[in-house]
């Protein structure tokens, strides 16, 4: 087989798979036929592409590029796609979770043909954006994520829910026609769509339309940036995020807050201001972890809670990437600080995935969100049917791998990131960031201690298999990757530069040095834990989270920030 | 010249639509407004390189640049997609809380969530 | 607009007008932009575009030629909004039968119905609209099936002429004397084409990789006709926007699902 027909495979399986589920939809008379074809569907879009991954891996793991056209046509014209070694990595990221959250929706989330149709459809299109080299194309690839999202979000029957996708889908689509001006600006400047044909008419253009250059890279950036929700345009994730159905949760979450971001780096290698992007977008990450753990201590509901967490979460990630690209790929921090993004990326969807789903089994069977009420979780889904407390050991995985404490996946991938970073002022913004995550999570973890609950709940039994098997394997999944750090390192970094020369070594990661800090963090957690708990703080905290949030708060903020990096990449 | 004006106006007067207004279907129209804004741009700016529409029935003919065009195809058909799931999700809005001003649904969904 | 007395609502100006203006600022070099457009694809896709595809529409050969996957992209967004739009539309549906007495009862859903109990008495169905559309209907379906089959040598296209074709449906659907909506208007038959075409087309694009010439390439490219390739695909995708739209209408106007 053609490596550049496996390539299209990984993403044509999935529609195959939706095809055939959704022909599952209109056999009404026999339920066991249309639950074969759902199922069929399923299997040949989420396990079937593994095998091209395999094949694939190889031979990207040689250093290889697959390059071509769509088709096989003319390359002005038609659609370029590059397969390489951030692809695979993708990929990977977003098959996995999107097997483990199907798995969970067989047993808590939304049933159906229809939604298994959706979520094939979503998995298919993070496929296909990672791989694009064009830019209209990158546009079709994100419209089709987020109308996936805008439709996958209402399915949880919550009220707030229809509001959190109409805010998305308003914001987004806006978001887009933004993107698509600025694809109108770069073809009309340099006559072509493809990222060759881009970056070859740019360094010919005059000094006139530098200014056109910049405006549109201005505008992709602020459309992606929506996308990935940094602040200050993060308004539109916290009620899509908390209401969403579980499933749903992990795996936005976990994936479709970070395929458009490696999408977009892709894009900024195109531009000579790259870098200063990355600059911009390093300080609003930092701005954003901090600014987002605290908003997030002042949460009552455990899902809005883990929502915010995402925010905080993904502000490390942009901020060490943003840091990658102001260095360039080509240095050797550049290179540490893109791995660091990107293992905290896969982690953060292992182990944010790993705390939703287990969060939503504790709510699906006791009923109750709000973090202050809900006490003794491990006796009520014991009522509800959980003999052994598998719910809460998968939590209590989560938990340690998001507060980074060793030997779990988070203590590698937040100390590879505030390692690159050293001692600039990000650094300590990222630090504190991490002792609010601390403390929030303590907080959450309150609601397994065993107490009374002010309220009287409704236990639910509840189908565990499934939702076992998929927790189980994000768990295991989490703490392989805390202890097969060095492996890990090595095979991401040559994915990533492959032609690099120089041999990169995994720092030490257990050094003395880098444990005390862990000791100090935690330590400097429950403190911060016990004083909330005092008046003042408890004021304010509330006043954080009651603050007036709107519609147009989202539009303002688009605006601002769009005409924010416009004037930082002329001046 | 005078049509890039009048489209940008256009896009502002869309923009506008969405932010300033407060019924949800008045927000809707903005929307199309703008994704129409945005594709009638790329249309008019395509077609000033030629005279003919882009089909060869004999060689030589001055056409029009027919890239926009496709890639215009696309567009509207995702803007309708989008107007049509946002119309849904309006009136799923209008029933679970009887008002279509957007302050009053947020108050309205934030007491029952 | 009367002068802000308020300091919310002059807060709320501000912000809109903010937003407005920093938006207008970032785009007016882009919208006036006076860069001469660039000619290097029209003058490539003048001399090679009919070659290359078999179609002398050469936007029918960019969007299911050179440019296939783009268009590929946009069905699907097209089936998701409509498996969306009719799963919120259903439990929209539920909500008024629950509670149909009560004022938050609205008109829209099930108000332009087509089903037996309402119809009569909806002031807008008079006798003359439903003679007319009965009448027109085919007569729209047939141009429909002309735009979307000649959409390779003429202005047209899958989309072009699905989007008649969902017109025509829906004539046909309001003309419609007697209830039990015969043949192309019944929203049974509407939902099985669909999703039968979208799993052909599925296919379609599978059949480039088995005849070699990889995912997305014309199958029949060496044989007499390349051209069949564009206009097997008009078809399908016409079947496929046509019959979508058409039961995404239907449903809005109350017809059953």
């Amino acid at each position: 087989m053609k490596p550049e027909d496996l390539v299209f495979s990984t993403l044509m399986l999935p529609l195959l798979g939706a095809a055939i589920a959704l022909c599952g939809k209109l056999i009404h008379s026999h339920k066991r036929i249309a639950k074969s074809f759902e199922y069929s569907g399923a299997i040949i879009g989420l396990a079937l592409p593994w095998v091209a991954l395999i094949l694939l891996g190889q031979q990207v793991l040689r250093g290889e590029i697959i390059t071509g056209v769509v088709g096989n046509w003319y390359s002005g014209v038609g659609i370029s796609y590059q397969f390489d070694g951030l692809s695979w990595l993708i990929q990977v990221l977003g098959f996995t979770i999107g097997l483990v959250a199907w798995i969970y929706s067989l047993g808590g989330g939304p049933k159906g043909p229809a939604f298994t149709t959706i979520f094939l459809i979503q998995t298919a299109a993070l496929a296909a954006t990672i791989i694009t080299t064009d830019l209209f194309n990158l546009f079709v690839c994100l419209e089709v994520m987020g109308i996936t999202s805008y439709v996958l979000i209402p399915t949880s029957k919550k009220p707030g829910a229809s509001l959190a996708a109409f805010s998305y889908l308003m914001v987004s689509a806006s978001a887009m026609v933004f993107f698509l001006l600025g694809t109108y600006g770069l073809y009309r400047i340099t006559g072509s769509l493809s990222y060759e044909g881009i970056s070859l008419g740019l360094k010919i253009i005059s000094p006139q339309n530098q200014m056109i250059a910049i405006v549109s890279c201005t505008l992709l950036v602020s459309a992606v940036a929506i996308r990935v929700a940094v602040m200050p345009l993060y308004g539109w994730l916290p009620d899509a995020h908390a209401l969403a159905p579980h499933a749903v949760s992990a795996v936005l979450s976990g994936v479709l807050i970070k395929t458009p971001l490696f999408a977009l780096s892709r894009v900024l290698m195109l531009f000579a201001q790259g870098p200063e992007v990355g600059q911009l977008m390093s300080i609003a990450g930092g701005v954003t972890a901090l600014a987002a753990v605290i908003i997030a201590l002042s949460q009552k509901d455990v899902k809005r809670l883990l929502a915010y967490h995402s925010i905080s979460q993904i502000g490390y990630i942009v901020s060490a990437w943003g840091m990658a690209l102001q260095f360039g790929l080509e240095t050797e921090t550049g290179l540490f600080l893109m791995i660091g993004a990107y293992l905290h990326a896969l982690f953060h969807a292992l182990f944010k995935g790993l705390l939703f789903l287990s969060v939503g089994t504790t709510i699906d069977a006791t009923g109750q969100r709000n973090v202050y009420v809900l006490r003794g979780a491990i006796g009520l889904l014991r009522k509800a049917g959980e003999r052994v407390p598998i719910t809460f050991f998968t939590f209590l995985v989560g938990a340690l791998a998001i507060t980074a404490l060793p030997p779990l996946n988070g203590f590698v991938s937040k100390n590879l990131i505030t390692y690159g970073l050293n001692n600039s002022y990000l650094y300590y913004l990222l630090i504190s960031a991490s002792v609010g995550t601390v403390a929030s999570f303590i907080k959450l973890g309150r609601i397994f201690v065993p107490g009374t609950n002010t309220k009287p709940s409704r236990i639910k039994r509840i189908r565990f298999r499934s939702r076992w098997v998929a927790q189980l394997t994000l768990a295991i999944l989490c703490i392989i990757g805390g202890f097969w750090t060095p492996t890990v390192i090595e095979i991401v970094a040559k994915l990533l530069a492959p032609h690099q020369h120089m041999v990169l070594t995994a720092p030490e990661l257990y050094t003395t040095d880098s444990l005390l800090k862990t000791l100090w963090i935690t330590f400097g957690g429950i403190i911060l834990y016990l004083l909330i708990q005092t008046a003042p703080l408890k004021k304010a905290l509330t006043m954080i989270r009651t603050r007036p949030r709107n519609f147009k708060g989202l539009f303002v903020s688009f605006s601002l920030g769009t005409a924010a990096l416009a004037l930082w990449l002329l001046v | 010249m005078v049509e890039r004006i009048l489209l940008l106006l256009l896009f502002m007067v869309g923009f506008w639509g969405i932010v300033g207004k407060k019924h949800i279907i008045k927000k809707i129209f903005g929307l199309n407004i703008l994704n129409n804004a945005a594709v009638i741009l790329f249309i008019v700016e395509g077609s000033r390189i030629g005279t003919n529409a882009p089909i060869m029935e004999q060689t030589g003919s001055s056409i029009v640049d027919p890239v926009p065009q496709a890639l215009m195809l696309t567009a509207i058909v995702i803007g309708v997609c989008i107007t049509a799931l946002s119309l849904a999700l309006a009136v799923h809005l209008y029933k679970i809380s009887g008002s279509f001003d957007i302050d009053t649904i947020r108050l309205k969904v934030q007491d029952e969530a | 607009m009367t002068t802000p007395k308020t300091f919310k609502q002059f807060w709320g100006l501000f912000t809109t007008l903010l937003a407005i203006f920093s938006i207008g600022a970032v785009l007016l070099p882009i919208f006036l932009n006076a860069h001469p457009w660039p000619t290097a694809a029209r003058d490539y896709l003048a001399m090679r575009g009919n070659t290359d595809s078999g179609a002398t529409n050469l936007v029918s050969a960019i969007y299911l030629g050179y440019r296939v996957f783009d268009t590929f992209g946009e069905t699907i967004v097209l089936l998701v909004s409509v498996l969306g739009t009719m799963g919120i539309l259903t439990r929209v549906e539920s909500l008024v039968d629950a509670s149909s007495d009560d004022e938050h009862t609205i008109g829209t859903v099930s108000g332009f119905s087509l089903s037996q109990e309402k119809r009569r008495s909806h002031t807008l169905r008079t006798h003359l609209l439903e003679v007319v559309t009965g009448k027109i209907g085919p007569i729209v379906l047939l141009f429909g099936f002309y735009v979307m089959l000649y959409g390779h040598v003429s202005p047209g296209g899958g989309f072009q002429g699905g989007v008649i074709l969902a017109s025509g449906i829906i004539f046909l659907a309001l003309g419609n004397p007697q209830e039990g909506s015969s043949g192309i208007s019944n929203p049974e038959i509407l939902v099985r084409i669909e999703t039968v075409a979208f799993l052909i087309l599925v296919l379609v694009f599978f059949s480039g990789f088995f005849m070699g010439n990889g995912f997305f390439g014309n199958p029949l490219e060496s044989t007499q006709v390349p051209v069949g390739y564009i206009v097997l695909l008009n078809a399908i995708i016409g079947l496929k926007v046509g019959t979508s739209i058409g039961f995404m209408c239907i449903a809005m106007m109350g017809g059953g699902y």
